[in-house]
């Protein structure tokens, strides 16, 4: 493809141009940029990301410039071109985890070792015994075998007790026999599996003697270690093409009556005794449940960066379009108006601007209160009750701050990853028509991250589990036992109170604002309690009004999370008064909006007046957008995105956007080096096709 | 290749439980099939289609979704050829080609061709012009595409960069890119395919007076030959390509161009409506100016007839897939007995079945608009411009509100149906991406809200200062009734116990919309306030006012006699769906209805019990619902929307025996191995030249 001519070339984006107009937005606010980076992610994790950004970036396989138009095959190939190449820069620099995880979040794209990396070594790691963390850790560790996680089914996934595939004892030759009954045993969805695996943690229905013991993990080689070929007897592969996650070779497998050794079921809860050819109960199942917890602790998490992205691209962006003219600017004005001036564009942007730092201390919050917790366990492992199920969701009634962790989050995975999703979408549309353009970088952004919200527990089956646990806190609250927690707190308030009413001042005091979400929370739960405790109502008949709960519930955790790390002294010790006057603002502008969004909720609970929310709505919230805006583009920036990362035409950071769609739509496409013929009586298709040439020539 | 998975069967058997589902309902389905699609042989075109296109190979569409996007504009531009191919050899009419284009699901390299550039021929044409070019595109002898949006510029039509300025010396105008953002950007057809444009330009003429100065008469389409018709390269002076992939329509070239100093003759110059004279270089427009947004407006209408289809197929892969999955036993029960059908979860069904019952409201308001654009076109042919507002408005705002129902509604499916709904085998990833485009095109859904706005603003203005002045429509009639009842206005009550009051529920959102309209008024007329102040609630006035569209017209269907004549228990059923569709609207944002006092507090309290019994209601019939959309397999082409139910067979058949683009390749998995594809020894060079 020739290069653009130079009457092209000449050419510059009409009026004020893009890295003027950023320029001059971030002139318009004294927000420090480099300073919120730092409070964000650490000083430390700022260094490290630049330090592996200029390893990947002198790296040609790391290339990004034809992800988007390449085929499955050709992304998927790509994908483990990089991710061998990134393994062996972690030898040559000496990566440890966290450079890793930089690494990754760096390239976007989930890789073909993703599973090997997470799911496969951490359960073998914290399943496996002494004995076969030698066996197969340490081997998984060096890479001499590949492994991936398999538990989903072709016809189960959230419900974890259903798995139709078996592991059955056989007491003859001591081994186990792993079988797939039915077409929906077949393990599906399972990353790294369709064609890197060579290994996998497969979950499987223990039967004894005739009888089930429910899901546990067994290490199963399903590719010859040479040939790459299946084993006989086990059938593998890619289960196709995706919404997104294209990269990832997510993959089928069934069993033919396989067999394996005692010795690959993975032992460290519960095992399956040589002699006697009985089943060892699990000792603790907290521990196995501590994992899930992390993972959807960590989705919270990421959740406030994931979102973030989108804002960073959306609000770049609409600093730079303009469209139409003010129609009250007088005659004089001539110019077009930047788009993030429109109020229904601030509508849209800013609540998921602020959003992004709600999740981000939510999250945060959530992994401190999980290490506190896990220190907990581990000081009294033994003694905790042995009694338990071995099922990972089971919790226990009240008062254990476990429990508790475990209720938000379910709760808050569910909540974080829908805001995080669906902002996205927001913020793709907000662009208009460029957001339809891969090169927008938010859609195939939004594709990869879909699959969060049904992951790790579906956004609306985990909400039951959030509602379980509120109904027995209310329980034990009703019975008068003294709170323990926060949930039991909010709830025994409500309860003296209740004859009172509430009399919330949320427009002029924030613990106000807080204590309006508790109340609305706890509110919901006395009526769900009220229809199944006391009405008797079905379960069933109920789970549309416990999502709700469980929606509240976890509201009410960002809202007081968001608050509770605005008052923090690692907060006020670090931030000036303006950063944090500006912050303070996006936590008044994410409460108020959810507040206004949920608000039938709100004033049927009697926790704010119908007339306070239209205030609200009506003054506050616009007063807020109009204080928040000059401050958007520095506070997106502090998000610290390298353009590398994002990848995105107009989400750059130097607001090139038109000069940077019509160099990737000109130069980078290689659609325009096919010259066809269009008309419909001739049967040759391309009368010219270099886009071969194209691609090797870049 | 025979294996032991040959064999295996799905725990539950998927065909035997929508049999049972349909054998639940009394439903007639072909009745009511006829009912919704019978107009201009729809159903039997429709199947009369299908048949020719999955007996030819170009058609299957397995293996699509693997393509790079080079790959799918290959496949797209021979499909596309076929069609023509098609056409010639079985003698189909425009109808039966634009239904092979719908089935094959994929927008069409020639899609422009038969849409925009030739309606704006025939619009905008001068008679002269009309018989020069019509012969031209009806013999594909030349191939169109429409250029109007820019890099720089969308919506705004008047902000057009473009820029065709007369030489009255030479009687040509000069086609000029003058800034990178005046390149023309996403149009359609345009980046491979065309060799000819409508070009929308800036009309620049000197003024006869100072020559240097030139006067501006606003946008104006041109035909442009754009590409030699013989190398297709483009012409000397024009720079065009195609922009490069997107969320969705990857068998579509939407194009880029820029013009370097252009020359066409005057005869370029599209002149039904207005006409330049070379002695003089006077520029005079004829006709009403809002003739210009006719063909914006036809496309709007086209769209909103099209969302009930779009959202339908959603809906039926979603229903019938959400009665195969089984998940979990009800806690309630106790024992061994069969895992429960995911759709009689609650919370499944409070998702999948309002949007059900939004397919149907969305039918009845797409064949009003259908109507309301053909009586506008007669009357404009008779010189009569004074219905086009209303239907400019109309179509804004019903675009805006249909396209964000319709592409919520998909995502909202696809996402009840949990993880296999992010599979390829759901079929909502094509329509989904394809569809997405909506929200944002022909008008951004959130930006052409203000015509809207502006339009009722307007007409709110006139009823405050005429308020005993005939009404014209019924829009006045509302308005003028709502300004005698203001002040004494009591909330209805819509639910009395289990009783609804469909009357009532219509009465509701009408007073909520002029309710609405003069909050609207008030703060722009009287108050004056800022325009952009009041954007959100300009937004909202336009949703809120087409959302009494779609129950107004829901509304009069049923009691129009098509729909009461049909056999029982179809007409009760539909009446579920307009309390379900209004009630779970209502239930989305109810503080509007309650502060404009629509509706008192009791019936909002009554909500979620009536909307938990209409789901209930509603249950039993949601299968035989869906066939009566009467979705092809072919157009679906979803494992999890089968007719037959066979979704796990279908799932491991796309997994297993047509995936072999992923499952024939064995991979180096050896990360000290620089080799990728093992046996190929090529160290990984082969990916590396495709970066």
């Amino acid at each position: 493809m020739t290069p653009n001519p130079p009457w092209v070339q000449a050419l510059k984006p009409a009026g004020p141009q893009g890295h003027e107009l950023l320029q001059l937005e971030r002139d318009k606010s004294s927000v420090p940029v480099a300073k919120l980076s730092e409070f964000l992610f650490t000083k430390e994790a700022i260094e490290r990301k630049r330090r592996v950004l200029k390893v990947l970036e002198s790296e040609k396989v790391f290339n990004k410039n034809q992800n988007y138009f390449a085929g499955r095959v050709d992304r998927f190939e790509t994908a483990l071109a990089r991710a061998k190449r990134l393994r062996q820069l972690k030898v040559q620099h000496g990566w440890n985890q966290e450079d890793s995880i930089v690494a990754n979040d760096l390239i976007s794209e989930p890789g073909p070792y993703g599973l090997h990396e997470s799911m496969f070594l951490i359960t073998l790691r914290d399943q496996g015994t002494p004995e076969q963390h030698e066996l197969f850790l340490k081997k998984a560790e060096n890479y001499q075998i590949i492994g991936c996680y398999a538990q989903t089914e072709l016809g189960h996934g959230s419900n974890v007790r259903g798995l139709e595939t078996t592991a059955t004892w056989s007491p003859e030759d001591k081994t186990f026999i792993i079988h797939s009954p039915h077409l929906t045993a077949s393990k599906w969805w399972i990353g790294s599996l369709g064609r890197t695996a060579n290994y996998a943690v497969v979950m499987a229905q223990l039967i004894i003697d005739g009888k089930p013991y429910g899901p546990h993990p067994f290490v199963v080689q399903v590719r010859n270690l040479k040939t790459h070929e299946p084993l006989e007897n086990v059938h593998v592969g890619d289960i196709g093409p995706k919404f997104g996650y294209n990269t990832m070779d997510n993959g089928f497998l069934l069993f033919n009556h396989v067999k394996i050794p005692h010795v690959n079921m993975l032992a460290r809860f519960s095992s399956v005794d040589l002699s006697t050819n009985k089943y060892v109960r699990p000792m603790s199942a907290s521990l196995v449940y501590g994992t899930l917890t992390w993972v959807r602790s960590h989705i919270v998490l990421q959740s406030g960066s994931v979102l973030a992205r989108g804002v960073t691209m959306a609000t770049r962006y609409c600093a730079i379009r303009r469209q139409f003219q003010d129609r009250d600017a007088p005659q004089s004005e001539k110019g077009e108006t930047a788009v993030l001036n429109y109020t229904m564009v601030q509508v849209r942007l800013l609540p998921l601007l602020a959003a992004t730092f709600a999740l981000h201390f939510t999250g945060q919050g959530m992994m401190r209160f999980y290490a506190e917790s896990q220190k907990k366990i581990h000081g009294n492992a033994n003694t905790a009750s042995a009694d338990r199920g071995a099922g990972p969701e089971e919790t226990h009634a009240g008062s254990d701050s476990l429990a508790d962790l475990h209720a938000a989050s379910c709760g808050l995975k569910s909540l974080a990853s829908s805001i995080a999703a669906e902002g996205l979408e927001v913020c793709r549309r907000a662009c208009g028509g460029h957001g339809y353009s891969s090169f927008s970088g938010i859609g195939p952004w939004y594709a990869d991250y879909l699959p969060t919200t049904t992951w790790e527990g579906d956004n609306y089956m985990l909400s039951q589990q959030v509602a379980r646990y509120l109904l027995k806190s209310a329980r034990s609250v009703k019975k008068g036992e003294k709170p323990t927690n926060d949930t039991t707190q909010i709830l025994t308030e409500f309860l003296a109170r209740s004859d009172m009413g509430a009399a919330f001042d949320i427009i002029g005091k924030d613990e106000d604002l807080v204590a309006a979400f508790a109340w609305r929370t706890a509110y919901l739960t006395f009526e769900a309690y009220k229809h199944r405790d006391e009405e008797k109502k079905a379960w069933n008949d109920l789970l549309v009004d416990f999502y709700r709960l469980s929606k509240a519930h976890s509201q009410y955790l960002v809202v007081k999370n968001f608050y509770e790390a605005l008052q923090s002294p690692s907060t006020t010790d670090v931030l000036n008064e303006e950063t944090r006057t500006v912050l303070h603002k996006l936590f008044r502008l994410f409460a108020l909006n959810t507040l206004e969004q949920e608000s039938s909720e709100f004033y049927q609970s009697g926790a704010t007046t119908v007339r306070q929310i239209i205030l609200a709505r009506t003054n506050t919230v616009m007063k807020l957008l109009k204080e928040i805006r000059p401050h958007a583009v520095r506070l997106v920036d502090s998000w610290d995105f390298p353009d590398w990362q994002l990848d995105s035409s107009l989400g750059r950071y130097d607001g090139k956007v038109y000069e940077d769609l019509f160099h990737r739509a000109s130069e980078l496409n290689p659609l325009n080096a096919i010259t066809v013929d269009p008309y419909p009586e001739s049967s040759v298709l391309f009368k010219n096709d270099k886009s071969r040439d194209f691609k090797s020539k870049l | 290749m025979p294996d032991f998975t040959d064999a295996l069967k799905p725990a539950y058997d998927g065909a035997a439980t929508l049999v049972e589902e349909r054998n639940g309902s009394k439903i007639d389905v072909d009745e009511l099939s006829k009912h919704l699609l019978s107009r201009d042989g729809f159903l039997e075109r429709q199947k009369r289609i299908c048949e020719v296109l999955e007996s030819e190979k170009l058609f299957d569409k397995s293996q699509q979704m693997n393509l790079s996007r080079p790959d799918r504009y290959h496949l797209g531009l021979a499909r596309a050829k076929a069609i023509r191919r098609l056409v010639h050899k079985h003698n189909w009419g425009h109808e039966d080609a634009k239904m092979a284009e719908y089935l094959t699901d994929e927008m069409s390299p020639f899609h422009l061709h038969l849409t925009m550039f030739v309606t704006t021929i025939r619009e905008q044409a001068s008679d002269e012009q009309r018989a020069y070019w019509m012969p031209k595109i009806m013999g594909w002898s030349i191939l169109g595409c429409y250029a109007q949006s820019e890099l720089g510029h969308g919506s705004n039509v008047r902000g057009l960069e473009t820029t065709a300025t007369w030489n009255p010396e030479t009687k040509e105008f000069e086609i000029h890119s003058p800034t990178l953002t005046a390149s023309k950007w996403w149009n359609g057809s345009m980046g491979r395919t065309a060799t000819h444009a409508i070009v929308v330009a800036q009309i620049l003429v000197p003024s006869p007076s100072f020559p240097t100065t030139l006067k501006s008469h606003g946008p104006h389409p041109f035909i442009v030959q754009i590409r030699d018709t013989k190398t297709h390269l483009p012409l000397p002076g024009i720079v065009v390509g195609d922009i490069g992939p997107k969320y969705g329509y990857a068998s579509m070239d939407n194009g880029y161009m820029l013009f370097d100093h252009f020359h066409v003759p005057k005869t370029a110059m599209l002149s039904r409506y207005a006409t330049l004279d070379d002695t003089t270089g006077t520029f005079t427009k004829r006709g009403h100016p809002g003739l210009v947004y006719g063909s914006l407006t036809f496309v709007r209408a086209n769209i909103i007839m099209n969302a009930r289809l779009v959202l339908a197929r959603a809906v039926t892969v979603a229903v019938r897939y959400s009665c195969v999955r089984r998940q979990f036993r009800d806690r309630d029960e106790k024992g061994e007995g069969p895992e429960m059908k995911v759709l009689d979860y609650p919370t499944v069904q409070v998702r999948i079945l309002p949007l059900l019952a939004t397919t149907f409201a969305l039918h009845y308001t797409g064949e009003m608009m259908f109507e309301l654009y053909g009586s506008t076109r007669e009357s404009i042919e008779k010189g009569d411009f004074s219905t086009i507002a209303e239907l400019h408005s109309a179509s804004s705002g019903l675009k805006s509100l249909c396209t964000t129902l319709a592409a919520d509604g998909i995502e909202t499916c696809r996402r009840a149906m949990g993880g296999h709904g992010f599979g390829g085998g759901s079929g909502l990833v094509g329509i989904n991406a394809d569809y997405l485009s909506k929200p944002t095109v022909e008008g951004d859904n959130w930006m052409i809200t203000q015509q809207v706005a502006a339009y009722l603003t307007k007409k709110m203005t006139i009823a405050v200062e005429k308020p005993d002045s005939p009404p014209a429509d019924s829009v006045d009639e509302l308005f003028q009734m709502y300004l005698r009842e203001r002040d004494h206005r009591i909330p209805q009550n819509a639910i009395h116990g289990t009783q609804i009051d469909d009357k009532a529920v219509v009465e509701i959102f009408q007073w909520r919309a002029a309710d609405l309209t003069y909050r609207a008024y008030h703060a722009r007329v009287v108050e004056k306030k800022p325009w952009n102040s009041l954007l959100i609630q300009l937004h909202e006035l336009s949703r809120v006012y087409s959302e009494q569209i779609l129950t107004t017209t829901f509304h009069r269907a049923l009691t129009s006699s098509s729909s009461s004549s049909l056999s029982s228990p179809t007409p009760s059923v539909l009446r579920t769906c307009f309390r379900l569709y209004t009630l779970y609207t209502l239930s989305n944002s109810p503080l509007p209805f309650l502060t404009s006092l629509a509706i008192s507090q009791s019936t909002l309290d009554l909500l979620p019990d009536t909307i938990l019994s209409l789901l209930a209601e509603l249950r039993p019939h949601a299968v035989k619902l869906v066939d009566a959309w009467a979705i092809p397999g072919y157009l679906l082409d979803s494992a999890l929307g089968r007719y037959d139910g066979r979704v796990y067979e279908d799932l491991y058949d796309r997994a297993h025996r047509k995936n072999d683009a992923m499952n024939k390749t064995i991979f180096n998995v050896d990360w000290r191995s620089d080799e990728v594809v093992l046996g190929s020894g090529d160290r990984g060079r082969g990916i590396l030249a495709k970066l």
